[in-house]
């Protein structure tokens, strides 16, 4: 970067291992002593082994070519990364007021709607947006809790301090690669990991499991859960499968379902069986073809009046997108203050929203710094990476903001943290984020543990697995245990 | 209680990994014994290929390349590869229903069976190829056996087996000894080799000797109550993972299936060996293959596929 000609020159992102003097951090020395003591072909056979393990378990999507089809893992990298007790901490508090006040918004725009006229947030942003639904309004969702499972995207800025990027409240995935890729790590570093006191995610799926049941425990003792999957062509089909073994839940497809006077039945060996709760992997347009999209053959005819009767629980509730709209996180802090009085423990990412002319103008003007995404996109697609990009596509993007400023907001470009990582057998940093699992029903529970996604481009800050995006095992270390040499 | 669309795929497990099984066995025979150019090799080559349903002329003059075809051509829905990938992308389907163990079995076999340096190993070791993929094929029935609880979900993946084989048993035995043969076989070397076909060659010698009688050999794999690989022993199991199932679905005597295979056990249990060979064998393979048949499909109607005004609840 030609830093001396530039006036405002970015910051250094923060590192994860080491910092501004190249000093190891505390928590990364005993990894770091450990990765001194094996060499690169030691290093490249651990990597080997991992791969192994993801391509044996099957966690592999599908690439269909023109000669044969073959199989790929999804690139896992072999260095954990580690976050000690005190910083997780405020994460976990963090996530856990954020969601907290994020289903108490759900709940209040789809009842009484008093935000909207108190004027904290838009109404029109609100009642405008594809994702929400207005099927929902005044349906009664047991403990308020309408995003049962929550993927926060946080990132590190340069000052080290946590922020959120954004919130996925809808179907979110990437849980059962934290699950895998710590299986995988105490397969890998045996040694390492027993001395470091990471701490446990093999409580996920029981939590999960839990959190589905409380949905139903109140017209139901012992709920009937099942797992539902737009099916084996989905591209987090193992995810689901994974889950579903994990639960002990059947995993069904829509073809299984059928509804008969507003109950939902599983087709079994024998016969029909009632189902209670449903842990939907499909979006909320593909649940039900009488409700909503009419074309879906993933979901069941008559879900939703199912859904709507009491007679069965859709976790995540649909309509939950309305409130991880892209123009509508801008608003959380304010949504946070609203509900609970308190200030966010975890920052939002200073956000610039188009519909409004002069945040627009701000954003025209500095499109080369800012990152430009579509309100309604996801997976890293319809976004522009102003540093990154040609004039030509700023053109472009300009061109398609003056046309429609409702659709986009923009961010400064953000320098996510580095972690190392075994790039062809030796060691590289690389850009990274944090995406911790958030349960909800009736109570809230953050396991200590993420997906880290990766950037495997070098300089790249696009961590989407569409978009060449790897992962990483996440260490969440216990409290008074941070890892010593 | 399971879905009827898992216990539809693991039944089909079942029946694609036997497949696949007798397939490699065929196969390996066929270009073991083709190594000699004799007329008995000729006629094993005849025996494997017309079992399969493949036994036109030019084929048999080139075992090695209907070999390959019969393992790698995923055009051709028989072939081990298609069986494999049919039964791996089953297990797929219900990977929750199935152990890790079990899982991890399949998979391996898959990916080995699709790794492109696979033509090379099968070109420079045919055999050993084939003996280790029946080997990773028995690790898988094993793990299938030792880590898989022995519930409705096993029995359906065990009735796909033993049915198939049952159905692979009884077209090798058409071949070698039903009315379209214009003469018995007789030769010493081709009825080991139907021996080897079935895997029974050593089990056969503790029970009958060195001695290689058509006749015995014709009673042994339909008929004895022992070797796994008799048309006996796969119609007793049958009827057992039959019964527990119904047992489990609460529709003992009342369902097709269940009554069908009971009644084909015991046909194959009384069965009296002159009257088989006074009749002509044929007839009694026919009627064996139409049962097997007929379970198969009231298999499907019953537990899969059945109507739902049936079921529904009033």
């Amino acid at each position: 970067m030609a830093e001396a000609v530039e006036r405002n020159v970015a910051p250094l992102p923060y590192d994860e291992m080491r910092d501004h003097d190249g000093d190891v951090r505390a928590h990364y020395a005993a990894l770091q002593a450990r990765l001194n003591s094996l060499g690169a072909d030691e290093l490249a056979e651990r990597q080997r082994t991992l791969e192994r393990f993801f391509l044996l378990q099957g966690i592999t999507f599908t690439v269909y070519g023109a000669e044969s089809t073959t199989e790929r893992i999804i690139p896992t990298d072999l260095l954990p990364r580690i976050i000690p007790a005190a910083e997780w901490d405020r994460i976990e508090k963090g996530l856990t007021q954020r969601l907290q006040a994020l289903n108490m918004f759900l709940a209040d725009i789809y009842s009484e709607q008093q935000i909207l006229m108190d004027g904290v947030v838009p109404r029109e942003l609100v009642l405008s947006a594809p994702s929400f639904r207005r099927e929902m309004q005044n349906l009664y969702v047991p403990h308020k809790a309408y995003a049962n499972v929550c993927g926060s995207d946080l990132i590190r800025q340069p000052d080290g301090a946590f922020a959120v990027l954004e919130d996925n409240l809808r179907v979110p995935s990437g849980v059962s690669y934290m699950l895998a890729n710590r299986e995988a790590s105490k397969r890998v570093f045996p040694g390492t990991f027993r001395g470091a006191g990471v701490r446990s995610v093999d409580r996920y799926p029981d939590l999960l499991l839990a959190t589905l049941k409380s949905m139903a425990a109140e017209w139901r003792p012992n709920p009937q859960v099942v797992v539902l999957t737009p099916g084996v062509y989905n591209s987090a089909y193992f995810e689901h499968a994974y889950l579903a073994r994990l639960m002990g839940a059947p995993l069904v497809e829509g073809r299984d379902l059928v509804v008969h006077d507003n109950m939902v039945y599983m087709r079994t060996t024998t016969g029909l069986r009632r189902i209670d709760v449903i842990y939907r992997r499909v979006d909320d347009d593909f649940i039900d073809p009488l409700t909503f999209r009419r074309d879906s053959g993933l979901g069941a005819a008559g879900l939703f009046n199912a859904y709507r009767a009491g007679n069965v629980v859709i976790c995540n509730a649909p309509g939950t997108g309305v409130a991880d709209d892209k123009a509508v996180y801008a608003y959380v802090p304010d949504i946070i203050r609203y509900y609970l009085g308190e200030d966010a423990i975890l920052p939002n990412i200073e956000t610039f929203l188009c519909r409004e002319p002069a945040q627009l103008a701000h954003v025209l003007a500095n499109l080369d710094k800012l990152v430009v995404k579509a309100v309604g996109a996801s997976g890293g697609y319809g976004m522009l990476v102003g540093p990154h990009s040609t004039k030509a596509q700023q053109d472009e993007f300009a061109q398609a903001l003056r046309a429609d400023p409702d659709n986009y907001i923009a961010q400064p470009t953000i320098q996510l943290s580095t972690a190392p990582c075994l790039i062809d057998s030796a060691i590289d940093s690389r850009h990274v984020d944090l995406r911790p699992f958030i349960l909800s029903g009736e109570k809230i529970s953050v396991t200590p543990g993420a997906l880290t996604r990766v950037a495997l481009r070098k300089g790249s800050l696009v961590v989407n697995s569409s978009q060449g995006g790897g992962s990483k095992d996440t260490w969440v270390l216990a409290d008074g245990k941070e890892l010593s040499p | 209680m399971m879905l009827a669309r898992v216990a539809d795929s693991l039944y089909w497990i079942g029946r694609y990994v036997e497949r696949a099984e007798h397939i490699c066995r065929l196969s390996d025979v066929m270009l073991t014994a083709t190594l000699d150019r004799s007329e008995a090799a000729t006629q094993v080559a005849r025996i494997a290929l017309a079992a399969i349903g493949h036994a036109d002329a030019d084929t048999i003059k080139n075992p090695y390349q209907a070999a390959v075809a019969l393992v790698f051509d995923r055009e051709e829905p028989g072939s081990i590869s298609s069986s494999l990938a049919a039964a791996r992308e089953n297990a797929r389907q219900v990977r929750d229903q199935i152990t890790t163990e079990t899982w991890e079995r399949l998979n391996l076999i898959y990916l080995r069976m699709n790794d492109p340096r696979t033509a090379g190993t099968f070109a420079d070791g045919s055999q050993a190829f084939l003996h280790e993929t029946i080997a990773d094929l028995h690790l898988f029935k094993g793990a299938a056996d030792a880590t898989m609880s022995h519930g409705e979900g096993w029995r359906f993946l065990m009735l796909g087996v033993h049915l198939e084989r049952a159905q692979l048993i009884g077209g090798l035995l058409e071949v070698c000894f039903g009315d379209g043969r214009r003469k018995p076989l007789s030769d010493h070397f081709a009825l080991t080799s139907l021996l080897r076909m079935g895997c029974a060659l050593e089990p056969y010698l503790r029970v009958y000797t060195a001695d290689m009688q058509p006749s015995y050999i014709l009673e042994f794999l339909l008929l004895d109550e022992e070797f796994p690989r008799s048309i006996r022993f796969c119609t007793a199991r049958i009827q057992e993972h039959l019964s527990s199932i119904a047992r489990h679905a609460d529709s003992v005597g009342r369902s097709g299936p269940d009554r069908l295979a009971g009644r084909l056990r015991a046909r194959l249990q009384f069965a009296d060996m002159d009257e088989i060979e006074a009749q002509g064998p044929s007839v009694f393979l026919g009627a064996v293959l139409d049962d097997c048949a007929a379970i198969h499909r009231a298999l499907h109607e019953t537990f899969v596929a059945y109507p739902l005004e049936e079921r529904l609840p009033a």
